[in-house]
């Protein structure tokens, strides 16, 4: 096939979407939530992790290909201590690593369609000062990204699904919950979403651990920690914050 | 993908040779010292930096927390020292974060010795001399220990304690005395008495050592002092410093 015809090249990038979107089908959610605490990233991982820290006020939440889902880490990683060194920390943003490195890097690796492309669908999280300057970022294998608003960010494998459990949590999540209570909404949407069920309330005193650990998978719960002011405000939540 | 952050960094280029006629270019002198107490260890010091015989600032930050387990105290030229501390603590940060894991402690040292001989062309033209302490958390038998500098980056760990720039010698003599015939030992102190001892310390390189800043407890005025045991690094503020004099000295 040659790609010096236009319509040749669309039917490519078309088929390499709709590859991509094949290839994602195993991925299961993951989730962030701007929190008076902080900003919680929440993922359920079977062996690989999902959820990483960045830099000091960063974090991500990805699924995918463990390969490409390190890829854009190491890009970032980078980006961000090559600037935070050149510059400080406080210019580290994420608009700046998403608009100028990630965003450009993601683009170009899903328009060369004779390379493999990078399959992963994520959320890149930034804490700011106060709730108000939170920043809570959808990236998709190609490169878009668009602010999550309303405090709620879901990267799921189909977009439909996707922005329901987005809207489902923003009304179930009440700004007075606590993070227990956050995780377990965001462990409700999650079974949600991957038995294509419909979103069920939350009752009682539920747990995330038992039936997961019967399955081999690992609840990763992480907190932005607005409460931290210098260095690194990421922290893995341990047990006994954990529902 | 190494986690080595040095590599993404342009090589920086060769300092500017001075040449056998140029006028020396004055280091700066300094304080510093660290040493264990019973709780783990206690680095110290001054806070005047001087080029020569001026007084350059007396609100100097010597001691450097280059990340939750090492702490490294700088003595030499502030320029060139703080810029290694710097990089030590993206380096290890980078390394934390990308490869999953921290950098372990004989890493973290080699990281130390290898920005010494990069800043060797600097050093051997009497300019950029740096000879810092770098204080170590193990993190396999989770105790932490000291290690001393010579300007060509060879490391040696001090079994007590170490000190470096111009007021370290009288320090030295009187920890090794302590050491030696102290009741109790350094490496025995609680963390109060070991404050205190550092305090005085100080107070004792100032006597000889114009270009150590003392400090005084009447004034309020104290030492930076850090301490790392296996919890990790402690800051130790000043009302903790006055509250450690006032039970040393009654």
């Amino acid at each position: 096939m040659t790609t010096d015809e236009p319509y040749r090249w669309l039917e490519a990038i078309a088929n390499r979407r709709e590859y991509i979107r094949d290839q994602l089908k195993g991925g299961t959610p993951v989730f962030a939530f701007s929190r008076p605490e902080g900003v919680l990233l929440f993922g359920i991982g079977s062996g690989q992790s999902k959820i990483f820290e960045i830099y000091d006020r960063h974090g991500l939440a990805a699924l995918g290909h463990p390969v490409d889902i390190e890829k854009i880490r190491q890009t970032v990683i980078e980006a961000a201590h090559l600037e935070g060194f050149n510059r400080a920390p406080e210019d580290v943003t994420l608009r700046r690593l998403l608009n100028f490195s990630l965003g450009t890097a993601l683009k170009t690796s899903f328009d060369q369609i004779f390379s493999a492309p990078l399959m992963v669908e994520c959320i890149f999280a930034e804490v700011g000062a106060t709730q108000a300057q939170d920043a809570l970022v959808r990236v998709s294998f190609d490169g878009t990204h668009r602010i999550a608003g309303q405090g709620v960010a879901v990267a799921h494998i189909d977009s439909i699904n996707e922005t329901a459990a987005a809207t489902w949590l923003r009304e179930q999540v009440k700004p007075e919950m606590s993070l227990s209570q956050v995780i377990v909404h965001a462990h409700a949407a999650w079974r949600a979403l991957i038995a294509d069920k419909a979103f069920a309330p939350v009752l009682g005193n539920t747990t995330v651990d038992d039936e997961l650990a019967a399955a081999g998978r690992v609840v990763e719960c992480a907190l932005l920690d607005r409460k931290i002011t210098r260095g690194s405000r990421y922290r893995a939540l341990t047990a006994p914050e954990m529902p | 993908m190494n986690g080595d952050f040095l590599a993404l960094l342009p090589k920086p280029p060769p300092p500017v040779a001075l040449g056998p006629g140029s006028p020396p270019v004055p280091v700066s002198a300094t304080t510093v010292f660290a040493f264990h107490y019973a709780g783990g260890v206690i680095m110290a010091g001054d806070h005047r930096a001087t080029a020569g015989n001026v007084v350059f600032s007396d609100r100097t930050e010597k001691i450097l927390e280059l990340d939750h387990h090492s702490l490294m105290a700088i003595a030499g030229s502030p320029g060139t020292a703080i810029e290694m501390a710097r990089t030590l603590q993206t380096t290890f940060e980078f390394y934390r974060r990308s490869q999953l894991q921290p950098m372990s402690l004989p890493a973290k040292m080699r990281a130390l010795s290898r920005l010494l001989r990069e800043n060797i062309p600097a050093t051997l033209q009497g300019f950029g001399l740096v000879a810092p302490i770098f204080v170590g958390l193990d993190a396999v038998t989770g105790r932490p220990s000291i290690y001393f500098y010579d300007p060509l980056g060879a490391e040696f760990e001090a079994a007590a304690y170490a000190g470096s720039g111009s007021g370290s010698g009288s320090i030295k003599s009187v920890l090794h005395f302590l050491e030696k015939w102290g009741v109790p030992k350094p490496g025995e102190m609680t963390l109060a008495q070991g404050v205190a001892l550092a305090n005085r310390l100080l107070m004792t390189a100032a006597e000889f050592d114009t270009a150590t800043g003392g400090v005084d407890p009447a004034q309020n005025d104290f030492a930076t002092i850090k301490i790392l045991n296996s919890r990790g690094v402690r800051s130790i503020s000043v009302a903790e410093q006055a509250a450690f004099w006032r039970e040393a000295t009654p």
